[in-house]
């Protein structure tokens, strides 16, 4: 490769093709530059010689690498580029040039904001995602979107903010922005990029922008926004902070929470939002674990969700823009008129579930092994709880409620072709990445090849992997979960979806928060002219008596009220004043 | 002479016609909506009684994996993992806790659908000959069940 495009970062051609794509009117050329862009991206990042700095500057005597390729970034960038390749697919039935143009750069911004090789780049990188992003989200142009966005690009600004804060507490103290792994979690700076990134992963109580944005956003919208920031926030946790020990009981609590919400939800994009946050959880636990095969198995886990939860949210796209609705309450029987789109959300569906054979099942085991290696038997069994979870709302509920159950009586076409094209390629991948090794490098070899820790991966794939117990133990898990939604369907013990929206923490701020700043605001209306007044008398009597006593034709001017023995008095205090002044100089 | 409709073949391209037929067949839906190749893929989740089939075909396999326990040790980190049917017993009953606990929850969480003030249709792009979320019929199901 010309050394010219050697040195051509994958992100910045996304990005500047995402401008492009703003001006371009012609649709069909569009159409081409959304899909050949990610894959010449594709290209350039294969060829890219790793752990090398490959593009580096100066700005304020900061020295900024703005392109640095190696084991870790590699493999989450080749995912975001390959998601922007189906993107591209997905998205080709519609005519939106700024929607195209917001994907290709947020897409392009997340892989750049991956191939930084240091803070400030990544810093960079990690706004623009935030401002690009949003655009997917108010392209839906409805109410609730519009709100929605406002409130995303705040929490995501905030993100942006509390990292800068941070970067100017790390560069005073430490020299230097390098991506040198932090342990000490109580210097100030530290802890303000570990919010920052906990912010985008979706830490519980700081999770509610995804939940109340992802399912506002366009058909084409959620599925671009459910690959990039929480993956990104998960490779910067991954980069910065492995072996931190909060993180395994912050991720396991984000596996356990969401499954109870997803289980009452009634929006199915919003189930899968819960499930994006279930399933960060896995990973945000393995890099507290922080050894080298549960590193892999965060990196491993984070490629595999990329696809199997685009499938998804592709599937779930695909009802959305041919019934009109997400709603599990108003869909139902879809199999007798999307039978495709059915195959390839029950083949998401069991990769998510990680059933042998596909791709969960030998990505998040290395996590659940590693957990388990290390003797934290509750975060374990909050894991296996999150498993038997996850099952539910993503395995069985979503597929259930959309195709099968009641039928709803919707006839409706299947999907459009370019949309049942990129389902089938991401249903390959979730089958591809769960097949053993028939021959080297096959199935799931070669994503463990890909991995940063390859011989610890092999290893684990040879001992551990498609061991007897392995699979036993998972179908054990499985059938059991499942052999409990029929026993709790069959006896009607299953809670009925019903319309509404389920409170969550966006509560406190949309509600409370909200009406304490309107209750503010009616108070301040009535007594803002009441105190303006009041102030205005008071101003005006203190005026007055001033001027009563200073102005030309005043009491003082007058001598009026200095007589004779004011006089003097006046003068003695003056005068012990001065006195005291001199003994405290003295 | 051959038979000009050996296999299906003639020279006038008679299997190819057929052949486009089948396959536009297979693509395109009944009168009824119906697609022909959910009949394929799915057709047998129409049949009678399958909803009993399916609970005692579970029960079958979750009774033969388990009992695999009872005559092969394993060798786990964690000591409780290594109880005969542990994972069968954890997933059972962590799937029916998070079920079963959508019904406090659900009363204690469920608001009215334009609770915040915003809710509308569906967003700018869908298919323009989708019914609307707005007007299709009120819920038809509140409990569920198998068809």
């Amino acid at each position: 490769m010309p050394s010219m495009l050697a040195g051509l970062n994958p992100g910045w051609v996304l990005i500047i093709a995402g401008i492009a794509s703003l001006f371009i009117t012609m649709r069909q050329a569009r159409q081409v530059v959304t899909i050949a862009a990610p894959l010449l991206a594709l290209a350039l990042l294969v060829t890219a010689p790793q752990n090398a700095d490959l593009v580096t500057t100066q700005v304020l005597g900061l020295k900024m690498v703005l392109y640095r390729v190696d084991a870790l970034n590699f493999i989450f960038s080749l995912a975001f580029l390959i998601a922007a390749v189906l993107n591209g697919i997905y998205a080709l039935h519609s005519d939106d040039r700024i929607q195209d143009g917001a994907a290709l750069f947020y897409a392009g911004a997340a892989v750049a904001a991956t191939l930084a090789g240091d803070l400030m780049t990544l810093f960079v990188f990690w706004e623009l995602t935030a401002i690009s992003s949003v655009f997917l989200i108010l392209r839906a142009q409805t109410k609730a979107a519009y709100y929605a966005a406002m409130r995303y690009l705040g929490v995501q600004v905030l993100s942006g903010v509390l990292l800068l804060n941070g970067l100017a507490y790390v560069l005073k103290s430490r020299g230097d922005l390098s991506l040198e792994a932090f342990t000490d979690l109580s210097d100030p700076g530290v802890l303000f990029i570990f919010i920052a990134f906990g912010i985008k992963a979706a830490f519980p109580l700081l999770h509610n922008w995804l939940q109340d944005a992802y399912p506002k956003a366009t058909v084409v919208g959620s599925v671009v926004l459910s690959v990039y920031t929480t993956k990104l926030a998960v490779y910067a946790l991954a980069r910065m902070f492995p072996g931190q020990e909060h993180l395994v009981w912050i991720g396991a609590t984000m596996t356990v929470f969401p499954v109870f919400f997803a289980v009452i939800e009634n929006d199915l994009r919003r189930v899968l939002s819960y499930s994006i946050n279930n399933q960060v959880g896995f990973m945000v636990c393995g890099v507290g674990i922080g050894t080298p095969l549960a590193i892999n198995g965060v990196a491993a886990h984070a490629f595999a969700d990329i696809f199997f939860k685009g499938l998804l949210m592709m599937s779930m796209g695909a009802v959305l823009y041919r019934t009109g609705t997400v709603k599990a309450s108003q869909l139902g029987g879809l199999h007798r008129s999307m039978p495709w789109t059915t195959l390839f959300c029950i083949i998401g569906a069991m990769a998510i579930s990680a059933f042998p054979l596909f791709s969960a099942f030998v990505t998040k085991s290395m996590i659940i092994s590693e957990v388990a290696t290390a003797g934290y038997a509750v975060i374990f069994l909050m894991l296996m709880f999150a498993s038997a979870g996850v099952l539910e709302h993503s395995g069985i509920k979503i597929p259930y409620y959309a195709f099968f159950g009641h039928d709803s009586g919707l006839r409706v076409k299947e999907a459009p072709f370019n949309m049942l094209l990129a389902m089938g390629i991401a249903a390959f991948l979730c089958i591809f990445l769960g097949l053993p090794a028939l021959f080297p490098g096959f199935g799931h070899e070669w994503l463990y090849g890909l991995l940063p820790y390859r011989e610890e991966a092999m290893g684990y794939s040879h001992h551990h992997l498609f061991s007897f117990d392995h699979i036993i133990t998972q179908f054990q898990l499985l059938i059991f979960a499942i052999f409990a939604f029929v026993l709790l369907k069959r006896f009607h013990v299953y809670p009925p979806e019903k319309r509404g929206v389920i409170l969550d923490s966006d509560w406190s701020y949309r509600k409370v928060g909200y009406s304490l700043v309107t209750w503010a605001g009616t108070v301040w209306g009535k007594a803002g002219p009441a105190m303006t007044a009041a102030f205005f008398r008071l101003t005006s009597r203190a005026y007055n008596w001033i001027e009563a006593a200073f102005s030309p034709r005043g009491e003082l001017a007058r001598g009026g009220v200095l007589n004779g023995a004011m006089t003097i008095w006046t003068a003695a205090l003056l005068g012990i004043v001065l006195l005291l002044s001199f003994m405290a100089v003295g | 002479m051959s038979d000009p409709t050996e296999n299906g073949r003639d020279g006038s391209g008679r299997f190819v016609k057929r052949a486009a037929e089948s396959v536009h067949n297979l693509h395109t839906p009944s009168e009824d909506g119906i697609h022909p190749l959910s009949q394929i893929l799915f057709g047998w989740t129409h049949r009678k009684g399958i909803g009993n089939i399916i609970f005692w075909t579970l029960l079958v396999l979750a009774l033969a994996v388990i009992s695999v326990d009872f005559f092969h040790a394993r060798h786990e980190y964690l000591n409780f993992a290594n109880y005969a049917g542990f994972y069968g017993v954890w997933g059972f009953v962590c799937f029916a806790f998070a079920v079963i606990m959508g019904w406090p929850l659900g009363h204690m969480l469920r608001r009215d659908e334009n609770y915040y003030g915003d809710a509308g249709g569906p967003p700018e792009g869908v298919d323009p000959e989708a019914p609307m979320a707005d007007d299709l019929p009120a819920p038809h199901h509140t409990s569920e069940g198998d068809a």
